[in-house]
């Protein structure tokens, strides 16, 4: 079958197709980003002419957008500790229990977050609203937390059991209590596991949108959102839009390899392998 | 020592799936009582029950049922062309040719994009002549300067191709691990019987990821939703509503024209539908995970 000659045609076509179909509008706006503004409106329209950074100087110099995106950085990572700090626990009782109750458990984990996001739009305004929590961060770090924390207690049930029961127990011999072991046996054991849900928390709550839209004005607005404030009215200067979707994909790009396996989410990632 | 554990492994699980419950269910509660009530977000205390009349609205609301039939069309369309494009990519990544070793670490980007990255990427290359679309085009020779998004079908076609690029990694990459399971042997003694590839990929690949596929339908079909972020930033639900399903519709109905009780009737009505669906599936995929 290695000559097999239908083989290689069909597999450099697809994939040349594929790749063509997939990176060419993200190479677009990469090459937009580092166009000169004349550039742009070029007929023929040209891949890259003379490279400048013009654009990516303009959107780091624009407060609004820079602190946008350091308020991304901090919902992202306070979202991290918070669904940790539920979820390693939780992920860490339920990987012991029996198997009926764990099924029932993670069953009615998956049922919370079957809903489409949008249902939870309306209440969340109203409550935030009357809380006087809209536009402020600690908002939107609940509410990504709310999304996080099923995935984050799926994936980490998961990694707790691969962790050798024998080596648990024999901690518990030694006098350690469940918290001992949890926390000086387990979880070190399972420190990659917990790096990689740590990621897709962060890959999560960075894309936000939704919410970032409805539940932010000015002071606690993400990057995902204030990056459509470089969307010019009438087809004009596309360089700063495109610098800053190229900068929002940095963190995306540095960690997904190390996710791969993961990204699919929780709900099928199972099911396939059956 | 044996009999205090499931009392420490309460108090462990407990916060979680308390604030998991309180987070999710009382919010949908919510809903669902906003959706009974005629509420005022300017005088919240003259709201009142009004049964079902948010619901006996769909039936005359045109702009509804329009929103009924283009998410139909945005959830069926889009999944059944990621499941098949899903497959022909698994196909052509499994067999490892030189050359393609990077496809296989690169082709998910699309998925991770933050979708309003995503929008914005999209509408840049489809600028009428001078996007990308219109460089490609003429590099093939043809002059491309059609507005895509500025006609109902263009546009609505457009979102589907889109919704498929996102999509079409994801499926692939399952669609892949269940390919990359299949023992080789199977291929080899297909080969010994002087199958070509062509036809192993038909009576073998395509059959053992059948089953598969069915699952990752169910789970694409809650996931192309998710493209709202695309709609809003693309065609806003344009033009003339030919790319405003339900979500959008409700958004809007909620944070446009502050009709908020009449949005969430129309949010529940959505959820049942689509989580009705899905929660056998959850059940069964969930019973997977525990069996192994």
């Amino acid at each position: 079958m290695r000559r097999d000659l239908g083989r290689r045609i069909y597999g450099y076509l697809v994939s040349a197709a594929f790749a063509l179909f997939l990176f060419s509008p993200i190479l677009w706006t990469l090459s937009t980003s580092l166009k000169q503004p004349t550039e742009m409106f070029q007929w023929p329209p040209v891949i890259v002419g003379e490279p400048s950074a013009q654009h990516y100087t303009a959107i780091i110099a624009d407060k609004d957008f820079s602190s946008a995106l350091i308020n991304s950085i901090v919902v992202s990572c306070s979202t991290i500790i918070l669904t940790m700090a539920l979820s390693i626990p939780a992920a860490f009782g339920i990987s012991h229990l029996q198997k009926t109750a764990m099924r029932r458990l993670l069953t009615l984990v998956l049922a919370l977050r079957a809903a489409p996001a949008m249902i939870y739009i309306i209440p969340y305004f109203l409550f935030f609203r009357q809380v006087h929590l809209v536009d402020t961060k600690i908002a939107l770090i609940i509410v990504n937390t709310m999304f996080a924390v099923p995935l984050a207690i799926w994936y980490l049930s998961a990694f707790f059991d691969q962790v050798p029961r024998e080596i648990e127990e024999a901690a518990m011999i030694d006098g350690a209590s469940t918290l001992q072991t949890m926390t000086l046996i387990s979880i070190p054991i399972a420190k990659s596991g917990i790096m990689a849900t740590a990621i897709l928390i962060f890959i999560g709550s960075w894309n936000e949108f939704l919410f970032a839209l409805t539940l932010t004005r000015d002071d606690a607005k993400t990057a995902a959102v204030a990056i459509l404030n470089f969307i010019p009215f009438e087809g004009t200067d596309w360089g700063k839009a495109a610098a800053a979707c190229v900068l929002m994909l940095v963190p995306i790009v540095v960690f997904v390899p190390f996710v791969k396996k993961y990204v699919a989410g929780p709900t099928t990632t199972g099911s396939v392998k059956g | 020592m044996a009999s205090s554990r499931p009392k420490v492994s309460s108090a462990l699980i407990t916060p979680a799936i308390g604030f998991l419950c309180l987070a999710t269910l009382v919010p949908i509660a919510a809903v669902v009582a906003l959706s009974f009530g005629d509420f005022n977000i300017a005088f919240p205390e003259k709201t009142r029950f009004i049964g079902l009349y948010n619901y006996a609205r769909f039936l005359s609301d045109g702009r509804f049922i329009n929103a009924t039939l283009v998410t139909f069309i945005l959830v069926v369309v889009p999944v059944v062309l990621q499941l098949l494009c899903g497959l022909a990519l698994a196909i052509a990544l499994k067999e490892k040719l030189v050359g393609t070793r990077w496809m296989r670490a690169a082709f998910l980007l699309p998925s991770v994009v933050p979708p309003a990255v995503g929008g914005i990427v999209w509408k840049l290359f489809l600028i009428p002549g001078v996007g990308g679309l219109s460089y490609l085009a003429s590099l093939f020779g043809h002059n491309f300067e059609a507005d895509l998004l500025g006609s109902k079908t263009s546009a609505l076609i457009s979102v589907i191709i889109v919704s498929i690029w996102f999509g079409v990694p994801i499926v692939a990459l399952l669609l892949l691990s269940s390919l990359d399971s299949i023992p080789d042997e199977i291929y080899e003694a297909a080969n010994l019987d002087g199958a070509s590839w062509a036809q192993a990929q038909w009576h073998i690949s395509i059959p053992l990821v059948l089953p598969a596929m069915g699952a990752v339908a169910v789970f694409q079909a809650l996931e192309v939703l998710g493209i709202f972020p695309v709609i809003f930033v693309l065609t806003g639900g344009g033009p003339a509503g030919a790319t405003e399903p339900l979500n959008f519709y409700a958004f809007l109905t909620a944070f446009t024209y502050l009709d908020l009780d009449y949005s969430a009737a129309i949010l529940v009505a959505f959820t049942t539908t689509i989580v009705g669906v899905c929660f056998w599936s959850i059940r069964q995929i969930s019973a997977t995970r525990v069996g192994r």
